[in-house]
């Protein structure tokens, strides 16, 4: 099979689908994660999400995607929710209330995972795909879901930009104007843990923050204007993700046997492309910097 | 007071040294009878060795297992009362060749203080499918090769005849008990996969737990992801598989009670796209045994489970309908 | 003008255990331009916030404009210290001007071609509109400054509460500031500002609030800014807070002794 048969074949048409359509929604809501500076915020909401999966397989003992997606998104308002009381009940900053919640959350989730691995009729298989994404196995109804949440979140994203700018700029001058900001802030948390849950199945707790903010901070290296940061970041969360699909279908058998896993790929996709992004950008980037400086120094 | 006393207790001590020494006596031979009759204790990894085991041991082993059904033993990772449970034991079996990929470790070091065998480890390497190119990882997945297993199943008589040699001859009986019944339970599988069409014989499964099954009985074994659970399949195996079932017209793939059907969803639509219809064989018991209870909790009754899921999906399609 | 445009009645502020702001009860009427004075820490900024409902308060109560400060949000300006927000966030000086119409403008709408043309007007105001699709990250200081400042223009308000507005900005920036400070004045429009320039203040403001912890004075700047309230609001620091680590100290002597005699 040709790399182009690969690639157009239906099961890389779903995956290339589902992740783009991922990539696109979490590019457009982590921009706001990354400008509310509540990046690792991203990072804890996912990890909770384990928990929160196996909390509702528990409860439920149905593996479908839907009750899942609905732990892992409860679970991951309640970790934001955790770190903002840490934040106002104790002296700590909100790095430390991270990492406790984030740390927490992850052993509640390996623990309960293991007593579901370790039980009887444990079924356990498939919420292990949770923490690193099998990618490759999206079906047409995961795809669906994919699509409604991005929908939901991109819709909800760009009506409600003007606002997020403010709360995101000036979070005193949103209040004075009598924007609530905390009902603002749930609903951003809330776009953020629709995105993560999402992502589960692709790219796995361990991994989908990257695609929330890489798209963001590779988009604002290369624009100044927030609708653009927007669009670009958008656009880069899709590239990264098809981008990554492409390589994990492109890798040679003679390099690696079996393939090398979709999720990482999209990952470092995403990765290479800031990268890339940061030397070449015309305004932000090294290159350019370096170039700028030489030139003052000359004239 | 304490001359009273002394005086008290030289004249009692006759008749309480006596009592004592008869309690005594009582106490030790009530033991030894109670270590006479005391079974063996036997734990195994999984489900599947704990049913030899317990078949061969009798009365005599007490058979204990740590992965239930549905629990894979890849991915598996001991508790502390696992641990506790293994340093109870007298015997330990495992299948070795790296099935228990975590939990080897902790066998590893009780080895010292214990009987640890692997049973897998003791066949013939030449009897054994390679599975990576360096030519020094083999398949573990040997019960489902009837045969391999009665070789498996003769190290475990043989521990226990070494361990306990007075029952060495129950054991070897109640191990030709069990040889006579694989054997027919052997040849039983041989005719009811050669009743399948020759060009049907293709089992595509969740992960290569069939591959010794495949060799022994004349079927092609194709899996979705490697030899462990732990490997995500890749795009490029899934397209190759769905090129497979369509080319080639198989009309049923089964699903694993340790695998999620993600996969096997993934590759019933893939082929449906392209307008082969394929359906789900039925659950194959892979990595343990059936749930206790059900017909499918002994090895016999998993193997004759498989087997008539197998045949029947591979030969009830629409394929042999048709003339 | 019989509504004061501020009444603050013994208000207390805390961050954790620490008292910011200690029983300060006062009113200033609409139509002035209102400086709060204090030395670094007194609370200035905390009094401008508290009255804006930026943070809790202990106990006490304000009103602004006669009503609870959420009725009249739309009647308040607001342009709060330069250094608060991120100068390298994505958007251009127009679109923060334009920040100060979302109050006006509601939930889920785009600004409108009035809004933009608001806007416009009011960075003309002061001063910056070549500088309307600049990106907000390439502005100087005074220029920063100019920009909040034609923000809170924008919103169009009667009532503008100020921090530190002529913080780190040029003699020109502060001439044009004081300059479109006063033409509010003149349209009927309350201004406070937080102020420390103890030489211009006299100068710029005709009524005042000399605040340090407690209040120490407020009225008319003539009444008021006497060499007498000074010492109290600025030399008069240093002694509380001697009073204040006094009554620690004894306090702890107390308790140590206390336990002292516990224990013997």
């Amino acid at each position: 099979m040709s790399l182009i048969e690969h690639l157009t074949s239906y099961n890389a048409l779903i995956v290339l689908i589902g992740t783009a359509i991922l990539g696109l929604a979490c590019g457009v809501v982590g921009t706001f994660t990354v400008l509310r500076e509540r990046a690792l915020i991203g990072d804890c909401v996912a990890h909770a999400a384990l928990p929160g999966i196996t909390i509702a397989f528990l409860t439920f003992h149905n593996r479908s995607f839907m009750v899942l997606f609905l732990g892992a998104i409860v679970a991951g308002l309640v970790s934001a929710w955790c770190i903002s009381i840490i934040c106002s009940f104790t002296r700590l900053k909100s790095d430390s209330a991270i990492a406790i919640v984030l740390s927490c959350s992850f052993g509640l989730g390996l623990t309960l995972s293991r007593m579901i691995q370790n039980t009887p009729r444990g079924a356990s298989a498939g919420l292990d795909s949770f923490i690193f994404g099998k990618a490759a196995s999206i079906s047409s109804s995961d795809v669906v879901t994919i699509s409604c949440v991005a929908a939901v979140t991109i819709i909800a994203t760009l009506l409600l930009r003007k606002e997020f700018a403010l709360l995101c700029f000036d979070r005193h001058f949103a209040t004075t104007q009598g924007y609530p900001v905390k009902l603002l802030d749930i609903l951003l948390m809330t776009l953020v843990c629709l995105c993560t849950a999402a992502g589960l199945p692709a790219v796995g707790a361990v991994m989908v923050v990257a695609l929330l903010i890489f798209p963001a901070a590779t988009a604002r290296l290369w624009t100044d204007s927030l609708s653009k940061v927007l669009i670009l970041a958008g656009g880069f969360g899709g590239i990264s993700c098809v981008g990554g699909v492409i390589a994990s279908a492109a890798v040679p058998t003679s390099i690696a046997p079996t393939g090398l896993p979709t999720g990482p790929l999209i990952v470092l996709c995403a990765a290479l492309l800031f990268v890339v992004s940061f030397l070449l950008a015309p305004r932000h980037g090294a290159f350019m910097a370096q170039l700028k400086g030489r030139s003052q120094a000359h004239g | 007071m304490i001359q009273l006393y002394a005086y008290a207790t030289s004249k009692l001590e006759t008749s309480w040294l006596h009592t004592f020494k008869s309690l005594l006596a009582f106490l030790l031979s009530c033991s030894s009878l109670c270590l006479a009759q005391e079974p063996i204790s036997i734990v195994t990894t999984t489900t599947i060795l704990a049913d030899t085991a317990k078949i061969i041991a009798g009365p005599s082993g007490r058979v204990a297992f740590l992965m239930g059904p549905g629990v894979d033993p890849h991915l598996y990772k001991a508790s502390p009362n696992d641990l506790r449970t293994l340093t109870q034991a007298a015997i330990i079996f495992h299948h070795g060749l790296h099935l228990e990929g975590t939990i080897a470790e902790a066998l590893k070091r009780l080895a010292s203080r214990k009987l640890v065998v692997a049973v897998a480890d003791s066949l013939p390497r030449e009897k054994l499918r390679v599975v990576s190119g360096d030519g020094a990882t083999y398949d573990p997945h040997v019960w489902f090769d009837i045969s391999l297993w009665m070789l498996c199943a003769d190290t475990i008589r043989e521990t226990l005849a070494r361990y306990d040699p007075e029952h060495a001859h129950e054991y070897s009986r109640r191990f030709d008990e069990l040889r006579s019944s694989l054997n027919d339970l052997n040849s039983w599988t041989r005719l009811q996969i050669e009743a399948i069409p020759p060009a049907q014989r293709l089992l595509i499964t969740a992960h290569d737990a069939f591959g010794y099954f495949g060799r022994a009985y004349g079927l092609e074994v194709l899996a979705i992801q490697g030899v462990s659970t732990e490997s995500e399949a890749s795009l490029r195996s899934i397209n190759d598989l769905v090129s497979t079932i369509v080319t080639r017209k198989v009309p049923a793939i089964f699903i694993e009670n340790t695998i999620s059907p993600k996969t096997v969803e993934a590759l019933i639509q893939g082929a449906e796209a392209r307008g082969h219809s394929v359906k789900i064989g039925g659950l194959l018991l892979g990595d343990s045994l059936g749930d206790a209870g059900t017909p499918e909790e002994t090895y016999i009754g998993t193997v004759r489970h498989n087997v008539q899921t197998i045949t029947a999906a591979l030969t009830d399609s629409e394929l042999r309908r048709t003339p | 003008m019989s509504t004061p445009a501020i009444e603050v009645h013994d208000l207390c502020v805390t961050y954790g255990h620490k008292p910011v702001l200690w029983d300060v009860d006062v009113n200033i009427p609409q139509g002035t331009l209102t400086a709060i004075i204090g030395p670094n820490g007194a609370g200035k900024s905390t009094l401008l916030k508290a009255i804006l409902g930026l943070v809790p308060i202990t106990s006490g109560y304000t009103r602004t404009l006669g009503a609870s400060v959420s009725a009249v949000r739309g009647e308040i300006a607001y342009v709060p210290q330069r250094e608060s927000v991120d100068w390298d966030f994505p958007v251009s000086v127009l679109d923060v001007v334009l920040m100060g119409r979302y109050g006006k403008i509601g939930w889920f709408k785009r600004p409108s071609r009035e809004d933009r043309s608001t806007a416009e007007r009011c960075l003309e105001m002061v001063g910056m509109n070549h500088a309307a699709s600049r990106q907000i990250s390439q502005l100087s200081g005074g220029q920063q400054q100019r920009v909040f400042l034609a923000r809170a223009l924008a919103q169009e308000a009667s009532l503008y509460l100020m921090d530190e507005p002529f913080a780190g900005v040029d003699a020109t920036t502060e001439q044009a500031i004081i300059e479109m400070l006063r033409n509010l004045r003149s349209a009927g429009k309350t201004v406070i500002t937080v102020h420390h320039d103890l030489q211009t203040a006299p100068e710029y403001f005709d009524w005042m609030v000399l605040l340090n912890f407690h209040l120490v004075a407020a009225g008319p700047t003539n009444t008021v800014f006497t060499p007498d309230n000074l010492q109290k609001t600025f030399g008069g620091k240093l002694s509380i807070l001697d009073r204040v680590s006094e009554a620690v100290r004894t306090g702890q002597t107390r308790e140590a002794q206390d336990s002292s005699t516990q224990v013997t």
